[in-house]
């Protein structure tokens, strides 16, 4: 495992998306999800991604329904929208761009401008 | 079902919570770890539940509504707490919004409101204009724009008359309207049953069309006359002698186009007067068109002028008389019907709204005022609440909940009260012979005035208490106790000067309602020029086919005969119209030896009377004599004028034995000789100068006589003599119509309406501001004596005596009070300059009314003093001195 790094604010919300639209997730699995696609290397705080949720819900970028989980249990699922797949691809291209700006700044040499 | 929802919420995420942190606590389990282990830790990763749970609910934006549930709670809590509070600022709120919404209710029925036809706005009246203002157009005029004008969907006409029926109670008079056949349909009016009137019932002069004579009648009438009954309809009454044929049913507000007037009965137009319809220059119809959609009102008026010019260049009228009424068209909307009644009272209506707005203003001064000491009360309360981390938005959110609260129980019972004040306006406007009928029932309009002055006032009130709160320090609040803090004190200053306001306030009310009552005790003590007291006045109308006839000439004698032997009836007499009666008549005079300036200059009233009638009327005799039995028909041609007239026509030189003729009428041959000349005496309004009149004997009268007025003097109290007096003159004929019952004094009272309305309102407005005044007086000097107890009681152990500190109070009162008399002096200046017009016999600066006002204000300044000053010196030195 590697050292663990912690999240930026604003970003737990492209995660959730991301994580939703590889397949219907309840929110437990949400977080396994965003776990193994990090390695476990994410700090997230479990219950911080209930009202993260919440909020995508209400602004209609995810969907809810119940259903039964792997152990056959009652969980609420969630699933990504039209305009949730919109603003993840946005968010994307935006994450990227800011990425390789900031990793340009940081990796310019002294004497070079 | 709200409530359900939200139940369902917290179910739904309690469960997926729960959800999560149990398949965590599994997950830990297959892992390795114990139970107990796997819960703690599940836990702990999993952070506070409550407080997760509250950030979904904020994320689902729920917070703010258990927010505001909580405000409620707390205020509701409040209120019961100290219902004293609760019950003045409601009942001073309610003043204020009922009196707004009740003077609005009437400015909406007579200024705002639309009639309700189809596309109000696509209605003109189609006017003949000239330099006497505006007019309607004679029959054959209409009929050519109905027929030929393009830019109109529909031409109708209408003209609103007094109608003799016959139906179960006997001969009646009835207000009713002569229509176009078109009329509804044009309007686009349903009937509420049978069928409405059509172009084919007005086809035939007498006879109407295919089905024979027919009318429709209001819904009022049908429910006053006929008792509702749906079998009204086929029923046969009498018009005059004629039988029409009732078909319909109307909505009394759409009869006639006469806002406040109501109309009973509709006719087509062909079974009036066939020599009326003939007629090519009297312009009895009111003509009203409605604009096809894409025409503009000005493509309208040229086509109809030129309409009308082709029909005027066909007619034999005087130059004069064109310029004066035929000179052109003018469309003016007919949305609204005809204007007189908004034109009446445009001017006290809007004076009115004013005055209850300034009412509205002092009630929420003064709940603003109470709401600042109470929240100078809560300060320590809240600031608890911020030392254990409310926020401040919070707070100013509980200060508007609060003043929210308070003002919807004021409005609500505000709306109660707009209701009962409007039941009592209503009654007040439709008193007398010449009734106006509002609607003034609440209406959407209403309300959501009510509403916007509600929400506005309860932001205006909670706006004050509201920053103070957001500026409170926590520190200082929980340590300053009762008083001694500077907050306090600016509160204190904040309060009085919003003392002086409403004092302010008050004095502009009151000096205000003194300057129109004022007014009003002037007009109503004018030189009438006859006698006020006594006198009982109705009209007597016979059969048409007597109208003119010696029959009727000899009745008249009769009657003044008999009704004369009535004890305590001292004289008696007839005349074509009493003065105040709403009737007039006008005639054109040629005085030889007059060289007319303008063609008014020709005008004079004209009055046909019987000998009686100065006598009965007080009227004395200014120079030659009186008219007696002997001015009969067939005798030398007679008239006297009044003093005015007398003046106007022959300056200083004697009129008695000149001769005059009159040019408008078929006699305009015959010479009258002027025998007397009377005292002036008011005519129409109070306010004007008396105008020049002519009277002629009955019998030798320019027009044939058909309805006509009596005037009875009577001792004592006039109206008592009424039955009496009808006995007598359906002894003589039991067929003559009596109606329009009243007394001079009445009819005085009556022609003040506008005047005593405003008098009245606003002398009803001055009392609650000047109520209000004392409220927010007494709680400020209240509240200063409580702060100055330690003060008050320095000042005893030092030897001030109680009289001194009753004086301390009372003079901290009258200084506020001062104040504001002061500031209001000159905005009562000013509102008395804008209603100068309105005011008779009083100056804008009537040093009375203001005096009064004044002194009256200090009386109440004085009173509302009294108890905190009492208490002030009923003070123990000793437990004041020691209180903290």
């Amino acid at each position: 495992m590697g050292k663990q790094v912690e999240l930026l604010p604003g970003t737990l919300d492209m995660l959730i998306l991301k994580a939703v639209s590889l397949g219907g997730l309840h929110g437990y699995g949400v977080l396994l999800r965003l776990q193994q696609l990090t390695g476990g290397r994410l700090q997230i705080q479990q219950g911080s991604l209930y009202p993260a949720l919440y909020r995508l819900e209400r602004k209609g970028l995810i969907a809810s329904a119940w259903g039964e989980s792997e152990n056959k249990r009652k969980a609420k699922f969630y699933t990504l929208t039209a305009s949730g797949r919109k603003q993840l691809k946005a968010e994307t291209a935006l994450w990227r761009d800011f990425s390789s700006v900031v990793a340009g700044v940081l990796s310019a040499i002294p004497g070079e401008s | 079902m709200r409530i359900r929802r939200r139940k369902q919420f917290e179910d739904d995420m309690d469960a997926e919570l729960r959800f999560h942190v149990e398949s965590y606590v599994d997950d830990l389990i297959r892992s390795g770890f114990s139970p107990a282990e796997a819960e703690r830790r599940a836990r702990i990763e999993f952070g506070s539940v409550e407080t997760k749970k509250d950030e979904c609910r904020q994320a689902w934006g729920l917070q703010r509504l258990d927010e505001l549930r909580a405000d409620l709670r707390l205020t509701f809590r409040t209120i019961r707490q100290n219902p004293g509070f609760a019950a003045i600022a409601i009942l001073s709120l309610a003043l204020g919004i009922g009196a707004n919404t009740a003077i609005f209710g009437v400015f909406d029925a007579v200024m705002l409101r639309l009639l309700p036809v189809r596309d109000p706005g696509q209605l003109v009246f189609v006017q003949s204009a000239g330099t006497k203002g505006r007019d309607g157009q004679p029959y054959p005029c209409f009929e050519l724009i109905r027929d030929r004008a393009r830019s109109f969907a529909a031409v109708s006409a209408f003209s609103p008359s007094d109608m003799e029926l016959t139906a179960d109670h006997g001969r009646e008079l009835a207000r009713g309207v002569w229509v176009s056949g078109n009329f509804y349909e044009a309007l686009g009016v349903r009937p509420l049953i049978g069928r409405t009137l059509t172009a084919s019932d007005d086809q035939t002069p007498g006879k109407g069309g295919p089905d024979g004579p027919v009318a429709v009648i209001s819904r009022a009438s049908w429910q006053q006359r006929f008792g509702g009954d749906p079998a009204v309809v086929g029923r046969t009454i009498y018009l005059y002698e004629h039988a029409v044929t009732i078909v319909g049913v109307m909505p009394t507000e759409t009869m006639s186009l006469e806002p406040g007037r109501p109309v009973e009965i509709a006719v087509p137009m062909m079974l009036s007067n066939p020599a009326m319809l003939r007629d090519r220059t009297s312009a009895w119809l009111q003509v009203v068109g409605r604009l096809k959609p894409a025409v503009r009102a000005e493509q309208a008026r040229a086509e109809s002028d030129g309409l009308f010019q082709a029909y005027m260049a066909d007619v034999q009228i005087s130059e004069q008389i064109r310029r004066m009424l035929f000179q052109r068209i003018e469309l003016a909307p007919a949305g609204q019907g005809l204007g007189g009644l908004r034109r009446q009272f445009s001017k006290p209506l809007t004076a009115l709204m004013i005055l209850a707005g300034l009412v509205l203003l002092a009630a929420c001064v003064n709940m603003t005022n109470l709401m600042l000491a109470r929240a100078m009360a809560r300060q320590r309360d809240f600031a608890v609440r911020l030392a254990i981390g409310a926020g401040r938005g919070r707070l100013v959110r509980q200060h508007l909940t609060e003043s929210l609260v308070l003002v919807g129980a004021g409005a609500t019972l505000g709306i109660v009260l707009a209701h009962l004040g409007e039941m009592a306006l209503a009654a007040f406007f439709a008193e007398g012979n010449n009734k106006i009928v509002l609607d003034l029932s609440l209406n959407v309009r209403m309300l959501l005035f009510t509403l916007s002055v509600a929400v506005l006032s309860g932001l205006a009130l909670g706006i004050v208490p509201a920053m103070r709160a957001a500026r409170l320090d926590p520190a200082a609040g929980l340590h300053g106790g009762s008083r001694g803090i500077a907050g306090n004190r600016v509160s204190l200053r904040l309060g009085r000067a919003l003392v002086v306001v409403q004092v302010a306030l008050s004095m502009v009310l009151l000096a205000g309602a003194g300057l129109f009552i004022r007014s009003l005790r002037q007009l109503e003590s004018v030189d009438l020029g006859f006698a006020r007291e006594g006198i009982l006045t109705m009209e007597v109308t016979p059969e048409r086919q007597l109208f003119g006839s010696s029959e009727w000439l000899a009745m008249q004698t009769d009657i003044i005969d008999r009704v004369r032997q009535i004890p305590g009836l001292r004289s008696a007499s007839w005349a074509t119209m009493n003065p105040l009666s709403g009737r007039d008549r006008g005639a054109i005079l040629e005085v030889p030896g007059f060289v007319p300036r303008t063609e008014t200059d020709k005008h004079i009233h004209l009055a046909a009377i019987s000998p009686e009638y100065f006598d009965t009327l007080g009227v004395p005799m200014r120079l030659g004599r009186g008219f007696s039995a002997r001015d009969h028909g067939s005798a030398p041609k007679v008239a006297i004028l009044n003093e005015t007239a007398a003046r106007f026509y022959f300056g200083n030189a004697n009129p008695i034995g000149r001769k005059v003729r009159f040019t408008n009428y078929p006699s305009r041959d015959l010479l009258y000789e002027v025998v007397g000349v009377v005292r002036d005496a008011k005519h129409d309004s109070l306010r004007e100068p008396a105008s020049r009149f002519i009277y002629l004997p009955i019998p030798q009268s320019v027009d044939r006589i058909n309805r006509l007025a009596l005037a009875a003097r009577c001792s004592g109290d006039a109206i008592t003599f009424a039955a009496p007096v009808r006995q007598q003159i359906q002894s003589v004929r039991s067929t003559l119509l009596i109606d329009n019952v009243s007394t001079m004094e009445k009819q005085i009272e009556q022609a003040l309406l506008r005047e005593r309305l405003v008098a009245a309102l606003s002398t009803t407005f001055g009392t609650v501001a000047l109520v209000l005044a004392c409220i927010g007086l007494y709680g400020i000097l209240a509240h200063a004596v409580t702060r100055r107890t330690n003060e008050i009681g320095i000042r005893m152990a030092l030897g001030a005596t109680r009289s001194g500190v009753v004086w301390l109070v009372l003079r901290e009162a009258f200084a506020l009070a001062g104040g504001g008399i002061v500031i209001g002096l000159p905005v009562v200046l000013a509102l008395g300059q804008v209603t100068k017009a309105s005011l008779y016999g009083v100056e804008p600066f009537d040093p009375l009314a203001f005096a009064s006002a004044a002194l009256l204000l200090l009386l109440f300044t004085a009173l509302a003093a009294t108890l905190p000053g009492r208490r002030a010196s009923l003070l123990d030195p000793t437990s004041a001195l020691r209180r903290e």
